[in-house]
């Protein structure tokens, strides 16, 4: 193990790795903004402190009053023709038409909203813009309630008061993504370790070392295992910088670690049956997208307890669940040993 | 004519030789793989994806409520008497109690609440689409009309910034020709039964990833347009992430094969054999990457079939296919492992991605935005025209790094360098060191330096999409520093590599000329790209920076001289740490250099 973690250090590559993960740490803050908006559009809008010019055009309705109330948007009473002119001008950010429909007519009452296509701000301006709309919409069936036959029951939910818009999908979905990943590049990493002593032929000048098969191959089982936590850890003590509270930090940890032997217990085994690291790589890639998804679809599967503990919301099932896993890594250990030793002292000759 | 028949051949042997090691062990797994794929994928779909389950906890009194929110898997409903839950109310992120949801006043109760709203949003859409009046329950309709307004770097230069400045009490007054319009008609002319099946379809979608569906099936739905103020979802311009997942992805998986298969020629010194026969080493790396890239070509066609988008997508992909290829071979020449192979290749696509995707946030927005090739597929398949300059802004670059990457692995593609194990710099500079020749070193040098531009651009122009929309002052000085920085470093590449293959060579004379002929062709390079390219960005005080002034040409020139000059004395002198001291007094020195251009601009 020590031969393969100094190997490792040698290369520099894994500098090449870290340079990778503070790259992407660098940019963490404009991938937060750019991830939560794509899980959540509405949480775009709390970001913007400024206010944006409006026109409104057409006939006067309540709707009005209801843009006007909103403090980050200014509504100016234009035509339409210079309206759209100054909107292509990036003058306005958007202009409303409101058509002579009656409230409590029976017709809709159908408003056209010219917005910029593509824009990361009239992006934002749409969802202060939705909640108006929502409102009006409010005040229009009210009007016209008469004519609906069932209600929905009503619920009164307190608005939000901010900080909730990425929570979920900090902790249920960026956290476990992000610790599994030291997981899954462990196990191709392991690929790697094993396949190459088969290709370069440095086996059999192993084996007639002291060192017995089995030892070699828990070796690199163990240098890539040790990476999980460290790697995990490191993204784990990152996110808590950014000001993410990550409670029961050691459990989640230690699933980590214990779905990583699973795969690289997986990964050994693919590697250790081609010998070869293209036919390898190629067969377990597959093989792990089968098992994530899998796993994915099973309730109270790791990932969702990962989730849980992120959170503080899991229960008794953590260790069930966790004990079920353990007994899995325990069944394949003593698969994989015999079948390591095996196949190091058979046919050395990629299959 | 033995030429390209030398290519097929080695195609063929690729082909034969890929299929080969993959077909009698692999094939049957793989399509065993495949089945269990498609049979997990529809496991999923039933059972959908467990991974936020039980996240929250909410408690109530309420039978009707608690079977309503219990159809959404994170919420983890207990249903008892009032007293029972007030007991535990730390427990209980959401307790709801004649209708009224109280917050627990944590993080985690507000994103409870923040949940519960969207599927009350949710299930009452599902009562109102079941209203006989359909507009009684949904009085407001949308129709949205996108106007098209694209920035250019003169107008961010000017201090135009991408918001808007809040006027007066005045409304604001348009500067161009107003063109008359119509006013837009008050009724929808779709009927209320096809309104209520689009209303019923899209509650039952979800939304977070329908919104990437929905661009691929183009503008036209007649029934888009009209939306209720609930389904209003502004489309992001990050959507366009998705296509790096369906583009660029496969063309990644498949350079890997190439990558190793270039690899496995140096494990064990195997390639020898094959350095052996007549086949000159072109025809040997054009013959191993033809069927890579026919495979790729394939697939991108195939891709675009598929989502039933216009054939032209595919042009912008063969530059970025061939860049691929080229850096996969340099990756695989030069990795002394598998372990290296991995790490140096996922870092490079982590770079060449975000090379892809980041200037393509801002079509439509931002002429920065045609940088990357991706922008065109962006814009294509929005219905945009794409014209034949924009094609060669955004791919030029990729089409001249290919084939200098190219031209590099096949001068290297020798027995001493592919079977060699020195580290990575001094490889890269062995690599760097077998293009120039010491028959011919300043032509060499010229050349060298030239064909070097497109690489400088590349990085600089990834520098300018992170820093242009900072405010005014940063955003400069950042780039100023990092554009000498790396003309810097580009500009001493090819005399570092001589001098340290051959110290004794360069006497100061030597050094000199070398210097002059380097200057010379970076200055060529940079005139000649920026003759084709990106005139828009040269125009502004951005492009100044960069590309500096396209008036006087002996100021450029001396600046690059003594640039290089500097640096070469320093290598000669002191060795690598002299190559360190004088690189940051270059770059001192460039960056005056820009400040005084900048002065000048500005004034």
């Amino acid at each position: 193990m020590k031969k393969d973690l100094k190997g490792l250090g040698h290369e520099r590559t894994i500098l090449l790795a870290i340079l990778l993960q503070l790259f992407i740490a660098l940019f963490s803050s404009f991938l937060m903004v750019g991830l939560t908006s794509m899980y959540d559009p509405s949480a775009l809008s709390k970001y913007s402190t400024v206010h944006y010019n409006i026109a409104y055009n057409g006939s006067d309705s309540d709707l009005r009053g209801l843009l006007a109330s909103d403090s980050s948007l200014r509504v100016y009473d234009m035509e339409l023709a210079p309206a759209l002119q100054s909107l292509k001008e990036r003058k306005l950010v958007a202009v409303v038409y409101v058509p002579d429909t009656r409230p409590d007519a029976t017709d809709p009452v159908k408003i056209t909203l010219y917005t910029l296509k593509n824009d990361l701000q009239a992006a934002v301006v749409d969802v202060k813009l939705k909640e108006q709309f929502v409102k009006y919409e409010g005040e229009l069936r009210q009007i016209r309630a008469e004519r609906i036959d069932e209600e929905p029951i009503p619920l009164d939910i307190p608005k939000s008061t901010g900080g909730s818009d990425y929570y979920e999908f900090v902790y249920g979905l960026l956290i476990p993504l992000l610790v599994i990943m030291p997981a899954i590049i462990s196990s191709a990493l392991v690929i790697d370790l094993i396949t190459e002593e088969y290709q370069n032929n440095t086996l059999e000048t192993l084996l007639s070392t002291p060192i017995r098969a089995n030892e070699i191959f828990w070796g690199k089982v163990a240098a890539a295992l040790i990476l999980v936590p460290l790697q995990a850890g490191i993204w784990l003590f990152l996110l808590m910088l950014n000001g993410i509270t990550i409670v029961n930090a050691p459990q989640i940890l230690a699933y980590v670690t214990i779905v990583a032997m699973v795969l690289i217990l997986v990964a050994s085994i693919t590697a250790l049956y081609y010998r070869e690291r293209t036919a390898a790589q190629f067969v377990y890639s597959t093989a792990i997208v089968v098992l994530m998804l899998f796993s994915l679809a099973l309730p109270e599967n790791p990932m969702n307890i990962i989730a849980k503990l992120a959170t503080g919301s899991a229960g008794m099932e953590q260790w069930l669940v966790l004990g079920l896993i353990i007994a899995v890594v325990m069944i394949l250990s003593v698969l994989t040993n015999r079948y390591a030793a095996k196949s190091m002292r058979g046919n050395q000759a990629p299959r | 004519m033995g030429y390209s028949r030398d290519i097929l051949t080695i195609a063929k042997w690729e082909v034969k030789r890929s299929v080969g090691t993959m077909g009698k062990n692999v094939l049957p797994v793989a399509i065993i793989l495949i089945v269990l794929l498609i049979a997990v994928t529809g496991f999923t779909a039933k059972s959908g994806l467990h991974l936020q389950d039980g996240i929250y906890k909410v408690g109530t009194n309420d039978p009707e409520l608690a079977s309503l929110f219990s159809g959404d898997a994170r919420f983890s409903v207990d249903l008892a008497d009032t007293a029972t839950i007030q007991r535990n109310q730390d427990y209980y992120d959401l307790m709801i109690f004649n209708r009224v949801v109280y917050v627990h006043d944590t993080d985690r109760g507000k994103a409870a609440a923040k949940t519960m709203e969207r599927d009350y949003t949710k299930y009452r859409s599902n009562v109102y689409n079941q209203q006989s009046d359909l507009f009684a329950a949904y009085p407001l309709w949308i129709d949205i009309q996108y106007i098209r307004s694209e920035l250019d770097f003169t107008a961010t230069q000017s201090g135009q910034q991408v918001s808007v400045r809040p006027r007066s009490n005045q409304p604001p007054s348009p500067t161009g020709p107003v063109e008359p319009v119509a006013v837009p008609d008050t009724s929808i002319g779709i009927s209320i039964e096809e309104l209520r099946s689009n209303l019923q379809q899209s509650t039952s979608k979800n939304s977070q990833i329908s919104r990437y569906t929905d661009m691929f099936s183009g503008s036209g739905n007649p029934l888009g347009a009209y939306k209720t103020p609930d389904q209003l979802s502004p489309p992001l311009p990050f959507d366009s992430i998705i296509l790096v997942f369906l583009f660029i992805f496969p063309l990644y998986f498949m350079s890997q094969f190439f990558m190793m298969s270039i690899m496995n020629e140096r494990v064990g010194r195997r390639g020898e054999l094959l350095l052996s026969t007549p086949a000159r080493p072109s025809a040997i790396i054009l013959g191993k990457a033809l069927p890579y890239f026919a495979g790729m070509v394939v697939i991108s066609a195939f891709l675009t079939l598929w989502i039933k988008a216009s054939p032209y997508i595919v042009l912008p992909l063969i530059p970025v296919i061939l860049f691929f290829l080229a850096a996969a071979l340099l990756i695989g020449m030069i990795s002394r492992s598998f372990k290296e192979l991995s790490f140096i290749s996922i870092f490079f696509s982590t770079i060449a991605t975000s090379y892809l995707f980041f200037p393509s946030i801002f079509a439509n927005i931002h002429v920065v935005s045609l940088i990357s090739p991706l922008t065109l597929i962006v814009l294509t398949l929005q219905g945009t025209a794409i014209s034949a300059t924009d094609y060669l802004y955004s791919t030029s670059l990729f089409w001249l790094s290919a084939v200098v990457l190219f031209y590099v692995g096949v001068v290297n593609f020798r027995e001493e360098r592919l079977f060699s194990q020195s580290d990575l710099f001094a490889k890269t500079s062995d690599f760097i060191a077998s293009t120039l020749s010491f028959k011919r070193p300043y032509l060499s040098l010229f050349l060298f330096n030239a064909f070097l531009i497109p690489f400088v651009f590349m990085v600089q122009l990834m520098l300018l999409v992170l820093f242009f929309n900072l405010p005014m002052p940063l955003s400069l000085i950042l780039l100023l520093i990092g554009a000498a920085f790396i003309e810097e470093i580009a500009k001493s590449l090819g005399i570092y590599s001589m001098i340290r293959k051959a110290p004794q060579f360069f006497t100061w004379p030597v050094i000199v000329g070398a210097s002059i002929a380097t200057a010379l062709g970076f200055l060529f390079g940079e005139k000649l790209l920026l003759f084709v390219t990106l005139s828009q960005i040269t125009e502004s005080v951005f492009g100044s920076i960069i590309f500096t002034s396209l008036g006087v040409l002996w100021m450029p020139f001396l600046l690059h001289f003594s640039g290089v000059l500097i640096i070469a004395a320093s290598i000669k002198k002191g060795g690598e740490i002299g190559y360190g001291i004088g690189l940051l007094a270059a770059v001192t020195l460039h960056c005056l250099y820009n400040a005084y251009i900048i002065l000048g601009w500005l004034s």
